[in-house]
């Protein structure tokens, strides 16, 4: 009997362990927190927080994409997933856009989340004495960096939200900028340009990071500067001041050279990494799976325009929600096809349109650079403004297929109504409403 | 009022008391159960003394009475005690009612201790092994828990094999954190998550709207073989769970595993066989050659009629969905020993095929569970759970890339050929991007566990005298499980076709290491006052440890046929880890003033590593008074009335935040091969607070007749404070969400349990149960903008969150929007729940069923949606749906579609016959002559799950949910794996 209150007596100490009841706390044990760069950011870790921001400006890039190219009438989007693209998007009968639905929310959220990265760069860098690490030019053009993507990012929600505005003072999430008008927007924007590009000219040479490939031939504070000026001209050019948009050219990767010059997005089948989400192959179309291309756009061309290679003929049609088509988007040819945030193309198109009313030789002698890459010959309609226009607009309809302009364009000429109505009873959106999160 | 030293004196089989008492009359004879089994070890009393006895093993006894006549009473556990008169020395023969009342009589609630069932203050529902196994063999353990008690929801997900339930007890206890109550298990506390498989990277399902999982796995409650199990008790809230404290506010439920009973060694040999079918399929439209044209246009017209007349039009969904699959269930188990050692031990096989060709769900369950008394002042118990399964849950669910089978099905009109040809190649489908046969043939959707559950329990009889006594109880418990998912999408697919765009075979293997444990000490200590007031006090100590590690490796580009995740051209992993310790204590008294009074006060004190300072303790208190009016003597001996309880009780309990809800991080990715790492794009919170759930119940427990009428009401009111939200933040901040404490949740609820046995004879007898619940919630407190969840937006119905309103409410746009801009289209909470339960027993016959209905609740069905604008719907072209009559069904929806959710909005009530089961049972006294009469009983039977479904909702099953079990937002359909109903032919022996 002793033996077997000794034995148990043996067990006790087993359970004396309950007693010193202290609990581990644990951090995230999954994920980097923010407040582990706060202290102490070193180059590594400036890379990695660089990479994160090529990374999330691209993330939902593809519903952005698809929001303008459907309501620009470039394609149709077909899922049999997801009726809201061949319903909302094109204002089938009684449908309106949603501030509360993906295609609203979730491109508006990953642009701001680009912001708030390159903010709570910018933030460390301004809260930490750096000068073991870092020189101060390396600081500057890491500013000046993330200042260019920053207005680049607020760029292509203003391009969503329009007259809704946008808020451009984002930096202390915890007492949020409003909301501004557009043309307040637009100059917010230049002024984040601005900034940028007086960064990065005080930026030396080197980056003290990498980039991705997309930025080959702009990846030196130098070189960037140029990218950013380049966007500075398509902002001008939004505000119509056409004198800022050649000086801002003037200071670009602007040529009358190499259509494809420029900066793009880049996407890879990695795992952690993005495809590219405008591609679907054009061979395993269906009415269930693809980016059926709005009629006109061949039906309009020009026979010869080489330009026609962004479109596949499948032979047969596909219909989805009474639309119809038989041409499927190839502008991007594969899953890891880059998308251009900005080229050259675009820049010469710009410089055609910011000369239309006081140099229209000039207009029409760059319009005829990008009919000559088409294969088209010189443009010989009149020259009034009204024409020039007119074509302007049908090379930037060919030249930008895909890349997110037509609505743009077309708005910002007040010339929505030019856009093919498919059906009965659908509208062309002139902008998104502000998600309804925002609490506006 | 009833002898209450009846029931303590089962004690007597532990405390031999040598009868030295005059020789006068001696008796003998042996105690038979109702099945003509002995009954070992139970109790004989004379009547009116202390003089009393135990039976053998055998079931014999000897007990000497000072003068005849006498009267013996017997007792034993699991039976109804049986008096005797014996007015002669002759050899008694003693009968003992095997009773489920009897069983009923003690309910666990607290973590050492258990109440008897009349003296609980708290409504606790307690589930017999014979309901969860009874009446038909259940798909899984929570698959039982359908319509049996009030108070809980159990809704499963989809009708995927291998289970998948969600179970809700009184109502919304938490939006954002845990719904689902804690299961313990011998005193282990038993993990029941549902791990996704990692499927999304295929289906895209949280690219188009909801990030949360739609991947449709199964919870690991399904794990646990319901033939092993004893008795269920179900804690419904914090009044009754208190003492579980910081993780029980969802409630909790305690499960008993069966144990061995000592005496002669038991077999029983079970074998259920029979099949599944789907419950309900909806049909094809109804073409004609005028409507494809008006769809489909010219070219469908043709290759319709050239279908059409040579007989080749295909009902795809009955190909797909139409198996019969074969169900075999073989249960062995077999208990026995002696006064010190008993033992029991049970093994299970399962195989059931699902209505989906190459779905389907196996699993081995093997248990051992020993007691041993090592001495009159130490007993140890010992359970121990091996379970290996395996489920092939198909490809279902949401998706945005035309992939899962329920998306690929609505595109497939009946003149598509889907069907491989002579060399196996499957055709691609001409109108999706996937080709449903190929896909059910060739993907693989696997989830295997192998899981070990072991207990141990040791009791320390400290001290014991007269009034008073003293015992230690020490508790650990294991739960070890390695949970192995495989998804293999092999190149040949459709979908995975380079030349279709796809990723050329694609490769998810996820592995998951689950440990938990945890550690208890607990100090009981009883005095009796002479005047019979009994005082309990306890204290305990309890830790608990959760450690699970998941890598979830991602392949695609598979090389030649491989599905090793390195033979792959891309390869991604993911890992996730989860760790907690929580730390407690406690301490109850319990005071009962001759039963007529029970008074209980108690406090439970956590700290748990999960919240944001992990070393501060949370209290959370309980009281609760039962007072038992039949016990004051108002009532004489012969009154009608046999119980007349009211009782009361309060309690506080906690839910944790969410995993990983205390911290802002970034998640890193990658950019054409370069690194980075961007924001998550929720913002935690350090300083998050635990849920607090606060509870009180009051009813009373009526009982007439002899106990053949028993009435049972419960009111309850609990409200969760510090309601832990993933509230919306300006997108423009750079995060989408934050979790933060901010608002009150309130549920209030009625639930009626009512038990009659309206005939009984001894040929004869009706048993009928009739439950009733409701549960009202309100967000009472919202001190964030009001916001909407779950679903997928408000042009297709959606949940909001909004102070005033109930915290299920379905909101959507709509023509007549409340100022907050949306039209409230339904509520997802159910007006009622009632559950029917009848048992019909004639002679050796038995007929039971149970009946459940649901009344009210609604859904958000998208399944419809998606085949009108395939133009598939089976509805398409009826009228019923459009107010004017002008459009057929399938174009009123996609009319709606941007201008009104209501017609996505469906009420998702319904009635059905859960279970039914018929048997036969030969007793032994009609085996008698069959193998030398060794047989004890053999009982065969028919039975069914979900025979008969009564509903008006457009879709398969209005139980369902595309985005699993966790969240009150369930009720979400698209295009899910379909219910099925199952029919068994049971065959059960005892020997």
């Amino acid at each position: 009997m002793k033996n077997i209150l000794i034995r148990i007596l043996y067990c006790i100490p087993f359970f004396v362990g309950l007693v010193s009841c202290e609990v581990e706390e644990y951090s995230d044990l999954n994920n980097a927190e923010v407040s582990a760069f706060e202290n102490d950011l070193n180059r590594g870790d400036l890379q990695d927080l660089i990479g994160g921001i090529l990374y999330s400006s691209r993330v939902d890039l593809g519903i952005y994409y698809d929001d303008c190219g459907v309501i620009g009438r470039e394609y149709y989007r077909f899922t049999s997933s997801d009726p809201r693209y061949t319903a909302d998007l094109l204002g089938k009968e009684n449908s309106t856009l949603d501030n509360n639905t993906f295609y609203t929310t979730r491109p508006w959220e990953a642009r701001y989340r680009t912001v708030k990265n390159a903010n709570l760069i910018l933030g460390f860098l301004d809260n930490q004495d750096l000068s073991g690490q870092f020189t101060n030019q390396e600081i500057n053009a890491t500013r000046g960096f993330l200042q260019t993507f920053i207005g680049y990012e607020l760029l292509l929600n203003l391009n969503m939200t329009y007259d809704n505005g946008i808020r451009i003072d984002v930096a202390d999430e915890n007492d949020l900028g409003p909301f501004v008008s557009r043309d307040q927007a637009l100059n917010g924007i230049l002024a984040f340009l601005d900034s940028g590009a007086s960064n990065l000219a005080s930026g030396g040479s080197q980056f003290p990071f990498v980039l991705s490939n997309g930025f080959s031939g702009f990846n030196t504070p130098g070189s960037f500067l140029q990218v950013n000026h380049a966007i500075a001209a398509r902002v001008s050019a939004y505000l119509g001041d056409y004198s800022a948009v050649l000086s801002h050219l003037n200071n670009s990767f602007f040529s009358l050279g190499n259509l494809n010059e420029g900066v793009y997005y880049n996407f890879s089948e990695d795992q952690t990494d993005i495809v590219n989400p405008l591609f679907l192959a054009p061979e395993g179309s269906s009415a269930g799976q693809a980016r059926v291309v709005q009629p006109d756009f061949v039906a309009d061309a020009d026979t010869d325009d080489l330009r026609l290679g962004k479109v596949f003929d499948l032979g047969d049609d596909l219909t989805l929600d009474g639309l119809t088509g038989n041409y499927v988007l190839n502008r991007y040819t594969g899953t890891n096809a880059s998308i251009p945030m900005i080229r050259n193309e675009e820049l010469i198109l710009l410089y055609a349109e910011a000369n239309i009313s006081t140099n229209p030789g000039t207009t029409v002698s760059a319009l005829n650079v990008i009919r000559a890459a088409a294969g088209l010959g010189d443009y010989s309609g009149p020259t009034d403004s009204a024409s020039l226009e007119d074509e302007l607009l049908n090379q930037r309809r060919y030249s930008l297929f895909a890349e997110g302009h037509r609505w743009i364009d077309m708005r910002r000429f007040g010339r929505l109504d030019e856009l093919p109505l498919d059906r009965d009873g659908d509208d062309v959106w002139t902008q998104f409403p502000i998600p309804l999160t925002e609490n506006q | 009022m009833k002898n209450n030293n009846l029931k303590f004196n089962f004690l007597l089989f532990f405390i031999f008391f040598p009868l030295i008492v005059s020789a006068q009359v001696m008796l003998s004879g042996k105690i038979m159960n109702d099945k003509g089994e002995t009954v070992p070890f139970a109790n004989v009393i004379e009547k009116g003394t202390s003089n009393g006895t135990t039976s053998d093993v055998n079931g014999q006894f000897k007990i000497e009475v000072s003068s005849l006549p006498a009267t013996l009473t017997f007792s034993s556990i699991g039976y109804s005690d049986s008096e005797q008169l014996v007015t002669n020395a002759n050899p008694i023969t003693a009968s003992l009612k095997e009773s489920v009342e009897a069983l009923e009589e003690i309910v666990i609630t607290g973590l050492a201790t258990s109440v008897k069932r009349s003296n609980s203050a708290n409504a606790v529902a307690s589930i017999s092994a014979e309901e969860i196994t009874g009446t038909t063999p259940p798909p899984t353990l929570d698959g039982a828990l359908y319509g049996k008690f009030p108070g809980a929801i159990v809704s499963a997900n989809s009708g995927a094999p291998g289970g998948g339930l969600s179970v809700k007890l009184r109502g919304a206890t938490s939006i954002f954190g845990n719904t689902q109550p804690l299961y313990i298990i011998d005193g282990v506390y038993v993990d029941n998550s549902s791990i996704a498989a990692g499927l999304n990277v295929v289906s895209a399902a949280a690219a188009g709207g909801s990030a949360s999982n739609q991947d449709n796995p199964s919870n690991r409650i399904a794990d646990i073989n319901p033939q092993d199990i004893e008795s269920l008790e179900v804690l419904k809230g914090a009044s009754a769970a208190a003492i579980y404290g910081s993780r029980a506010a969802a409630g909790v439920i305690i499960i008993t595993t069966k144990k061995g009973k000592a005496g002669e060694t038991k077999f029983n040999f079970s074998q259920s066989t029979g099949w599944t079918e789907a419950i309900n399929l909806l049909g094809v439209r109804d073409y004609t050659e005028q409507r494809v044209l008006d769809t489909f246009g010219e070219d469908a017209v043709l290759d319709f009629i050239s279908a059409r007349d040579s007989g080749r039009l295909v009902d795809y969904e009955k190909e797909v969905y139409g198996e019969k699959g074969f169900i075999s269930i073989t249960n062995f188990s077999m208990s026995g020993g002696n006064d010190k050692t008993r033992f029991y031990s049970g093994a299970t096989h399962n195989n059931e095929n699902g209505i989906v060709k190459g779905t389907g769900y196996e699993k081995t369950s093997l248990r051992l569970n020993v007691d041993h008394r090592a001495t009159d002042f130490f007993k140890v118990s010992l359970s121990s759970n091996y379970i290996y399964s395996s489920a092939d849950r198909g490809f279902f669910n949401n998706d945005n890339s035309g992939t899962t089978i329920g998306i690929a099905l609505t595109a497939t009109r009946p003149w598509d050929n889907l069907y491989p040809n002579s060399d196996g190649i499957y055709p691609d489908h001409p109108n999706n991007s996937s080709n449903p046969l190929q896909t059910r043939d060739l993907v693989t959707n696997n989830e295997k566990v192998n899981r070990f559950i072991v207990g141990g329990t040791g009791n320390l009889d400290i001290y014991k005298s007269d009034n008073s006594n003293l015992e230690l109880i020490l508790r650990g418990g294991l739960d070890f499980y390695g949970l192995q998912t495989r998804a293999l999408f092999p190149k040949e697919l459709q979908f995975q076709k380079l030349s279709n765009g796809g990723l050329n075979g694609v490769a998810v293997q996820g592995d998951t290491q689950n440990k938990n444990y945890n550690l208890s000490a607990f100090l009981v200590h009883n005095y009796s006052l002479d005047g019979g007031t009994n005082f309990r006090t306890q204290a305990g100590l309890t830790r608990e440890y959760f450690d699970r590690n998941t890598i979830l490796i991602t392949a695609s580009g598979l090389v030649a046929s491989e599905s090793n995740t390195d033979q792959a051209a891309n390869t991604g992993v993911d890992q996730t880890r989860q760790k907690q310790q929580d730390s407690g204590f406690f301490v109850q008294e319990e005071v009962n003033f001759n039963d007529m009074l029970i008074a209980t006060v108690g406090v439970r004190g956590d700290k748990s590593s999960n919240n944001g300072d992990a070393n501060e303790l949370y209290y959370y208190p309980k009281a609760s008074l039962a007072v038992n009016l039949h016990e004051f003597g108002f009532w004489n001996e012969n009154s009608k009335w046999d119980q007349f309880k009211l009782r009361a009780a309060y309690g506080e309990a906690g839910n944790f935040p969410p995993f990983g809800a205390l911290f802002t991080s970034y998640d890193a990715y990658s950019t054409d091969g370069i690194l980075g790492i961007s924001l998550i794009n929720i913002r935690g919170d350090q300083n998050l607070k635990s849920e607090r759930q606060k509870e009180l119940e009051f009813g009373t427990d009526l009982s007439f007749f002899n106990n053949r009428l028993s009435l049972s009401g419960t009111y309850y009111k609990k409200t969760v404070d510090d309601l832990i939200l993933r509230a919306a933040l300006e997108p423009s901040t750079g995060y989408r969400d934050q979790f933060v404490n901010a608002g009150s949740l309130e549920n209030k609820g009625i639930e009626i349990g009512l038990n009659t046995t309206p005939f009984m004879s001894e040929d004869f007898q009706w048993d009928f149960g009739v439950n009733y619940f409701k549960n009202t919630s309100e967000i009472t407190e919202l001190n964030v903008e009001p916001f909407n969840i779950g679903a997928f937006g408000a042009t297709l119905g959606t949940f909001r969150i909004e102070e005033g309103s109930s915290a299920t409410q379905i909101v959507g746009i709509g023509p007549n929007p409340g100022p907050n801009g949306f039209q409230v289209w339904g509520d997802a909470e159910p007006d009622f729940q009632m559950g029917f339960n009848n048992s019909i027993r004639y002679k050796q016959l038995q007929f039971t069923m149970l009946w459940q209905w649901k009344k009210g609740g609604d859904n958000v069905n998208l399944s419809a949606l998606l085949t009108d604008l395939n133009g598939t719907s089976h509805d398409y072209d009826t009228i019923d749906l459009d107010p004017s009559g002008q459009l057929g069904n399938g174009a009123y929806r996609v009319s709606q579609l941007g201008s009104s959710a209501e017609v996505f909005v469906e009420d998702a009530s319904y009635l059905r016959m859960r279970e039914m089961g018929l048997y036969y049972t030969f007793d032994s006294k009609m085996l008698g002559g069959i193998l030398g009469g060794t047989i004890d009983a053999i009982r065969i039977g028919f039975s069914g799950t979900n025979l008969i479904n009564i509903f008006d909702y457009n879709s398969y099953d209005p139980e369902v949910s595309n985005f699993g079990a966790n969240g009150i937002f369930t009720g979400v359909e698209v295009t899910p794996f379909p219910s099925s109903k199952r029919y068994l032919f049971n065959f059960s022996v005892n020997f």
